[in-house]
């Protein structure tokens, strides 16, 4: 039995092996941590290319960890404290709790190791009271975003219209920036109603089971806006599955491929097109600049554009 | 080895080789990163390993007595948002804490009463508990995250005496409880003799339901004192916290040795068993390893732990 515990060291051994490049910590190519929310989204998949061109055209080493969960907060917590131990010169963090992830930032101040934020903002509050400093924001506006397919929604229909939102997981900044925006923007027609709201946590699965149950409570639903394309994709299916294509308008907020695609064929109505590659590459350019000691403007904005049958399938944006 | 009818005390040797594996697993780390051998990142591995151990410890009860307990990354849920509304109301903290606790314990104790009496599989009881208690969080804040607590509270995830962080002292506490209740007690030994064989148990006129019952309790229990850390450390309840936390429970507990069938096991073994998956993780982080291929080394060396124990468990004559 000895034996077989040594044998499952050795195993550990092996298995841990190929995957492996030996910190370079004998050079002095600056190194800047990536740390995602998930790598199950294509969007975070296109941030990361985003990131791997800046660092190859900055000449800088790039180290890009996720947790295996996103609404894993914790995992994400100490992947950050493993890069602080890891000695990284500078971490680019999109956080899976706006507020959740102060903590860690915080330490990483203490480490001197400057935090540039992307896609998902830290809470101001908790931020402000934990006395935590980022050198800068990368990321849409997301509210902006929401009243974009808002207003599209209110002149696409003719101002009238039974909507049901698929939200993200409660308390996301991102997710609640954009409901609050289409909100605020469809206050213009007082015909299009909020029938129906409900967290489907940002995943597919998800999208597809809330949004059934929503169309078996209210059967007059004619238009979802889903806070992400793969929730989206999940209230598509489940149109699909009820014999309802192109009865009721989706609208999907990212513009991922599969997105677009739906658009073009007509099973979506519009989307938001945000830019993840660029996201990644601003962010690993501002992350180098703080790094170097450069100061950074607090917000630094990426451009957004609204995504609809005109323009889905050029990969643009209006 | 000593064993008998009712159940095995592995000896020294078996976690002997379980630390084998460990020491190995941090000698390779050492010669492939300068960052890993450092004070810093040690206490730094131990403190991220806490939570995982702590659930561990009380799965370590649960499996010996030849259960499973699904519910416990529900229950950290549930006992955090608990212990956050208490102190949102202003209750002093270990009122909270206590709050927290009792609501792990009785949720346990529900568990364990659908299977001794309900004469449900721990599986499915246990399964029905963890939607349960997610969904009993999730109506208590409306599916919100609760944060923002006092720093006399958050000493318990950010405090450090003699430089040794809080949430390791807590930990080397509740296995040092956790041993003595094993090893030492009659509830300890009735654990071991649920799990060899229930029925020579029940026939030696020992009251089955009661102490599996309890073996429920402690899990939850355990669960409860993981989420007070887990709130401490992240400033914040969320309702969808601890999801998958029992997968890496029952991880730890089965790379330290213990055997899924029962009647065997120890709670040292879990605890390297926590500190291998623990050391795992930071190790291949240090190394910049991708996020994928860590999924599948985990997921091999608990393959590998299971496959060992499996292949050199003596067959029942």
């Amino acid at each position: 039995m000895r034996h077989a515990r040594l044998l499952l060291s050795l195993a550990i051994a092996a298995a841990a092996l190929p995957g492996c490049n030996r910190a370079p910590a004998e050079t002095s190519r600056p190194r800047i941590a990536l740390v995602m929310k998930t790598l199950n989204n294509p969007f975070f998949i296109e941030m990361q290319r985003g990131a791997e061109q800046a660092a190859k055209d900055l000449n800088v080493d790039l180290v890009v960890q996720a947790a295996e969960r996103e609404t894993d907060v914790e995992r994400q917590m100490q992947i950050v404290e493993n890069l602080i131990q890891a000695k990284v010169g500078a971490i680019a963090l999109t956080p899976s709790g706006s507020r959740e992830v102060v903590p860690a930032v915080g330490k990483a101040n203490a480490a001197n190791i400057p935090v540039v934020i992307v896609d998902t903002r830290l809470d101001a509050a908790a931020a402000a009271a934990a006395g935590v400093k980022t050198v800068a924001f990368v990321g849409s506006d997301n509210y902006k975003g929401g009243g974009l397919i808002g207003e599209y929604l209110v002149s696409r229909s003719g101002g009238k219209a039974k909507v049901a939102i698929l939200e993200g997981i409660p308390g996301h900044e991102t997710g609640d920036s954009r409901v609050r925006g289409f909100r605020d923007a469809i206050k213009a027609a007082p015909g299009v109603a909020i029938v129906a709201s409900q967290p489907a946590n940002w995943e597919r699965d998800q999208g597809f089971s809330v949004f059934q149950n929503m169309m078996q409570a209210h059967a007059d639903i004619d238009t979802v806006f889903a806070c992400n394309d793969i929730m989206a994709l999940g209230a598509v299916e489940a149109i699909a599955a009820a014999g309802k294509t192109g009865k009721i308008r989706v609208l999907g907020f990212d513009a991922i491929d599969d997105a677009r695609n739906a658009i073009a064929d007509g099973r979506m109505a519009a989307t938001v097109a945000q830019f993840p590659r660029e996201m990644g590459k601003v962010a690993v350019e501002s992350a180098v600049k703080a790094l170097r000691g450069e100061t950074l403007p607090a917000d630094i904005g990426v451009r957004i554009g609204l995504v609809t049958k005109d323009n889905a399938k050029e990969g643009g944006a209006k | 080895m000593i064993t008998g009818r009712l159940g095995t005390f592995p000896t020294g040797g078996r976690r002997l080789g379980t630390l084998a594996g460990l020491i190995g697993l941090s000698l390779l780390l050492w010669a492939l990163t300068p960052y890993f051998l450092t004070v810093s990142n040690l206490l730094n591995v131990l403190e991220q390993t806490a939570i995982n151990a702590i659930i561990a410890a009380g799965m370590t009860f649960v499996i010996i007595s030849g259960g499973i307990d699904l519910s416990v990354g529900s229950l950290v849920a549930l006992a955090g948002v608990v212990l956050a509304l208490g102190l949102q109301a202003g209750w002093p903290a270990p009122a909270a804490i206590a709050a927290a606790l009792a609501v792990g314990a009785a949720f346990g104790i529900l568990s364990g009463l659908s299977i001794t009496w309900g004469r449900l599989p721990p599986f499915i009881a246990t399964l029905g508990m963890m939607s349960v208690a997610r969904g009993t969080a999730l109506l208590f804040t409306d599916g919100r995250p609760i944060s923002g607590f006092d720093a006399g509270f958050r000493s318990l995830a950010t405090g450090r005496v003699l430089g040794i962080p809080a949430p390791v002292l807590i930990t080397i506490a509740v296995y040092l409880i956790a041993h003595f209740v094993l090893r030492r007690t009659r509830f300890g030994r009735y654990v071991y003799a649920m799990g060899g064989n229930e029925e020579a148990t029940r026939l030696s006129g020992v009251n089955v339901r009661f102490h599996k019952t309890a073996v429920y309790a402690v899990s939850g229990l355990a669960s409860a004192v993981a989420a007070v850390l887990l709130t401490a450390r992240l400033n914040s309840a969320q309702p969808i916290a601890g999801m998958m936390y029992e997968l890496d429970a029952i991880a730890a507990v089965v790379i330290g040795g213990t055997s899924l069938m029962g009647g065997d096991g120890a709670i040292g073994g879990t605890l390297i068993g926590a500190l291998i998956m623990g050391v795992l993780r930071n190790g291949l982080n240090l190394l910049g390893v991708s996020s994928f291929v860590q999924q599948v080394v985990i997921g091999l060396v608990i393959v590998f732990a299971v496959l060992i124990d499996t292949a050199l468990k003596p067959r029942k004559s």
